[in-house]
């Protein structure tokens, strides 16, 4: 199945006096799936039908290829679109819908039958074939105009929340044959969601975007585990954040030495500072800290506060300040028990473990 | 370009090719709405403050009008019925609608059916029926002047008032029972929960929320019964309204003052024109959002109230579809001019046999295109509104939302002093009559398409465009088949709507383009009580039968009627 890289360049897009895209520079390798990520609002699904011709951009580019597609109506555009409320045909069978965009391609009767055939087999709908959609289920319309965008052989492939209809059960099953689907044909991708956890899963690239620009652009892991901005870090998993004070220069071996509330200082390694200034909001994840006797001048020291016990683990709330309350995750063994609220602690963060952003403002 | 001069390429798809499929549509819909609608409306106020000659002043026909006492009395007389039979429309709809949808009684879901039929039925043949029941040789007032009792009479205004009344409450009914469908359960549970009766959570609660419907139901029936022309002139005797003041200027024995009737038509469209305004204005005021998942239920009452509110629905039916069952059976009895005699016979039918012809095959044929008209311009003008935007997307709209607030009678002069002179002479031809009809009944098909079109989502043809097929392709292939049945019922409506028209028509047909509703009018005019009762019989199977049909595929959700 023929692929094609997607170019867009310096892409914005006003309504009125809103800004919903600014900027957006986006360059997806052939056959690649990439994610979309934001709340909703951030103009990740107005970006989408840019790219699909629903919508002019104010500015800016797009190319699939070299081939600018700035002016090729949405119909000629070759974009398999699959939408949140699947937009299934209800007028039509099963068949009549995945023929449709083949019908509209004028393709001789044959390898319309062919390529249905085809499409039918790997989608598993042979059975509902003659079936009209109000007899199926959500998960089974979804996986028919998933059918019908790909049986089109389009250059890209765009979805959009295309499991946010869906329970829980089957939007994971779904995903799963998404994703196995996507690598069999080979088309380049892109989908909208605003649930990170399928886009940490699905992609091989994510965008997180906020308020119509991009903050980051990188793999999952990139994301998820070196995040350049303090909105993906708080955005994406969950992370504490704790003010500090840079107390010198870059030390010999690599790291900058910061004063937080309580008096303890922490290393972090320069490679993971996002600026230069004194004042700077350290963050780090729950589940990378551990629990210790308190330390003095080496860890968060504080009392807990609140402790939700989940079986295999337990997220204890330590106040280190009176504004400042640290998350922390402790898996449980038979050998650790519970502490008690009320208990003091230490926190202790790995140097690693910690990512410098600039100081709330 | 001069190629396409030379060669007979159809000029549409030319366009087409080089500007896109709907802005084509968009700017042939404009001009079509612009010169029967805007252009026949303009004719009218420019020749309303025409002057002939130096002594004359543009406003002299409005000065006129104003200061002599036989011209303005109609106005003040058109108030009067207008507000009364508004007033009463909202004091016997509204219990109804609320009845139905609240309590159990027997009959109660012929109801329904019985004010769809009340709501179709033509108004004029209503009037007449009124008549031979209750007129000064009529069959009941006579038996109860036998006994010594004198009923009051049904000429006048007060006669007017009560047959509007019964005419147009649907409106009101119509608009509330959708109303009420709107309203969940829980919020009148919460009243009764706080303490409040079922009369007090009607008022406090029910009422304020149906207020939109309410005002919209109310001022419908205000603007229906400002334009009426057909009762007023039957029932009025000297009791003269505006719409009859305007027929009689333009259509006058010694020539008629279409100046002057311009000046008088434009009088009566400011009226209607503001009452929409009004509406508009008070609907969106009035109007809660709110979520309904679970909607008002039917409660279980006592036997008593349940028979106290069956028997005012069933009693209020029962009156409101009396002249039309009166009619049906008048038809059938032996006539000696507006006298009837209890005699089985089929006279009324035979004489109207050989004079049948023309009126029947005309109206069968002015309103089954017109219909056709509506369906397929309404529907592409609706796909316009609620798809597209651009300038003359939302001049279309406030054109079309305008034109409810053209009367007939309105129209029809606009119409004839717009196509009675060179280059285009429409004025006497079947084609004029067509056009009538399609442009007074198009805001309605217009409307439920857009109804219809924001109900269904835009993804579908987004998916289809994406797919690769084009904006004409998509329309034909996506939209239309999933708006079907919207369109189908639409044109059952128009059908039902149109057949019956009278007062536009009485003012564009000549000899050959006579319709049934001109021959009937007439019949009752020349007191053939008789012959007008077999022609309308016909009239009312013909109103009818399309809603049968409707009737049996929509499940009865009677609120698109209106």
């Amino acid at each position: 199945m023929p692929s094609t890289p997607v170019r867009i360049e310096a892409l914005g897009k006003r309504f009125g006096d809103f800004t919903a895209l600014q900027d957006v520079n986006l360059a997806l390798a052939e056959g690649e799936f990439f994610t979309l990520l934001g709340s909703s609002g951030c103009g990740k699904t107005t970006l989408l039908r840019i790219v699909a011709g629903f919508l002019k951009q104010t500015s800016g580019q797009v190319r699939f290829g070299e081939r600018p597609i700035d002016d090729v109506p949405a119909h000629r555009r070759n974009t398999g679109m699959v939408f949140q409320n699947y937009a299934i045909f209800p007028h039509l069978t099963v068949r009549d819908n995945i023929a449709y965009g083949l019908h509209a391609r004028h393709l001789p009767a044959v390898e319309i039958e062919r390529r249905v055939a085809r499409m039918l087999a790997v989608t598993r709908l042979d059975e509902l074939a003659h079936r009209r959609p109000k007899e199926l289920s959500g998960g089974q319309q979804q996986r028919v105009v998933l059918a019908r965008a790909v049986v089109i052989e389009p250059d890209v492939l765009l979805m959009d929340e295309p499991l946010s209809n869906l329970d829980a059960e089957m939007r994971v099953h779904l995903r799963n044959e998404i994703r196995a689907l996507q690598r069999k044909i080979g088309v380049t991708t892109i989908y909208v969601t605003h649930d990170q956890e399928e886009a940490l899963s699905l992609s091989d690239r994510i965008a997180v975007i906020q308020r119509g620009r991009i903050e980051q652009v990188g793999t999952p892991h990139e994301i998820f585990n070196e995040p350049t901005t303090r909105f993906v870090a708080g955005f994406i998993g969950e992370s504490n954040f704790v003010p500090a004070r840079r107390t010198g220069e870059t030390a010999r071996d690599g790291t900058v030495a910061f004063v937080v509330p309580g008096g303890a200082r922490l290393r972090v390694p320069v490679r993971r500072l996002r600026s230069g200034d004194e004042a700077m909001s350290l963050a780090f994840r729950p589940h990378q800290v551990r629990l210790g006797p308190p330390a003095d001048g080496a860890s968060l020291n504080g009392e807990v506060v609140d402790a939700i016990y989940t079986g295999a683990s337990v997220r204890y709330s330590v106040r280190i300040d009176p504004d400042c309350d640290v998350t922390c995750l402790a898996l449980l063994g038979e050998d650790i028990v519970p502490l008690a609220i009320g208990a003091r602690v230490g926190v202790h963060v790995p140097a690693d473990a910690i990512t410098a952003f600039p100081a709330d403002s | 370009m001069s190629t396409s001069a030379r060669r007979p390429s159809p000029v549409f798809a030319w366009l087409a090719a080089r500007a896109g499929f709907w802005p084509v549509i968009t700017l042939g819909a404009f001009i079509a709405v612009s010169a029967l609608l805007v252009y026949p409306v303009y004719n009218i106020l420019a020749l309303s403050v025409s002057a002939k000659d130096e002594s004359e002043h543009f406003v002299d026909n409005y000065v006129k009008f104003f200061s002599e006492r036989y011209y303005y009395q109609t106005l003040i007389n058109s108030f009067i019925v207008s507000i009364a039979a508004m007033i009463g429309a909202v004091l016997v709809g509204v219990p109804a609608a609320y009845f139905v949808a609240r309590y159990r009684f027997w009959g109660r879901t012929f109801v329904r059916a019985a004010i769809v039929l009340i709501f179709v039925s033509p108004p004029f043949i209503g009037s007449y029926s009124w008549v031979i029941l209750f007129g000064r040789s009529g069959l009941i007032s006579g038996w109860f002047a036998d006994l010594g009792i004198a009923l009051p009479t049904i000429y006048g205004a007060q006669g007017i008032i009560f047959v509007f009344i019964l005419q147009f409450f649907p409106f009101v009914f119509l608009m509330v029972t959708s109303g009420l469908r709107t309203i969940d359960q829980s919020i009148e549970d919460a009243a009764r929960n706080l303490g409040s009766s079922e009369l007090r959570s009607f008022f406090t609660v029910l009422a304020p929320i149906l207020l939109p419907s309410i005002t919209t139901g109310s001022l419908l029936v205000f603007v229906a019964a400002f334009s009426e022309f057909g009762t007023p002139i039957i029932l009025g005797e000297k009791f003269r309204v505006l719409p009859v003041l305007i027929y009689g200027e333009f259509v006058n024995e010694f020539g008629g003052r279409p100046v002057f009737a311009s000046a008088l038509s434009a009088i009566l469209l400011a009226v209607t024109t503001l009452a929409l305004v009004v509406q508009r204005v008070a609907a969106r005021r009035f109007t809660h959002g709110a979520i309904t998942i679970r909607p008002l239920e039917v409660r279980e009452q006592t036997l008593v109230k349940r028979s106290l509110a069956g028997a005012f629905v069933l009693l209020l039916v029962a009156i409101a579809l009396m002249p039309v069952v009166n009619i049906v059976i008048s038809a059938f009895l032996k006539a000696n001019g507006p006298v009837l005699l209890a005699e089985f016979s089929l006279d009324s039918f035979r004489r109207i046999g050989p004079r049948l012809w023309t009126p029947l095959s005309n109206t069968l044929l002015f309103t089954t295109a017109a219909t056709a008209l509506c369906a397929v311009i309404g529907t592409a003008i609706g796909y316009i509104i609620a798809r597209r935007g651009g300038f003359l997307s939302s001049s279309l709209d406030m054109i079309i939302m305008f034109s409810y607030a053209v009367p007939g009678v309105v129209l029809g002069v606009g119409l004839v002093i717009s196509y009675n002179e060179p280059p285009l002479i429409l004025t006497g031809t079947s084609l004029i009559l067509v056009l009538a009809y399609f442009i007074r009944r198009l805001p309605f098909s217009v409307r439920s398409s857009v109804a219809m079109l924001h109900q269904i989502s835009r993804d579908t043809e987004e998916a289809s465009i994406n797919l690769g097929a084009g904006p004409a392709r998509t329309f034909a292939r996506i939209t239309v088949p999933m708006v079907a049945m919207a369109i189908l019922s639409g044109a059952l409506l128009t059908w039902s709507n149109t057949i019956r028209e009278l007062s536009a028509t009485l003012i564009l047909q000549s000899g050959p383009t006579v319709t049934m509703s001109v021959e009937i009018f007439n019949e009752v005019v020349n007191a053939n009580f008789g012959l007008a009762s077999a022609l309308g019989t016909i009239l009312i199977l013909l109103t009818f039968c399309p809603l049968i049909i409707l009737f049996r595929m929509l499940g009865k959700r009677e609120d698109v009627l209106v």
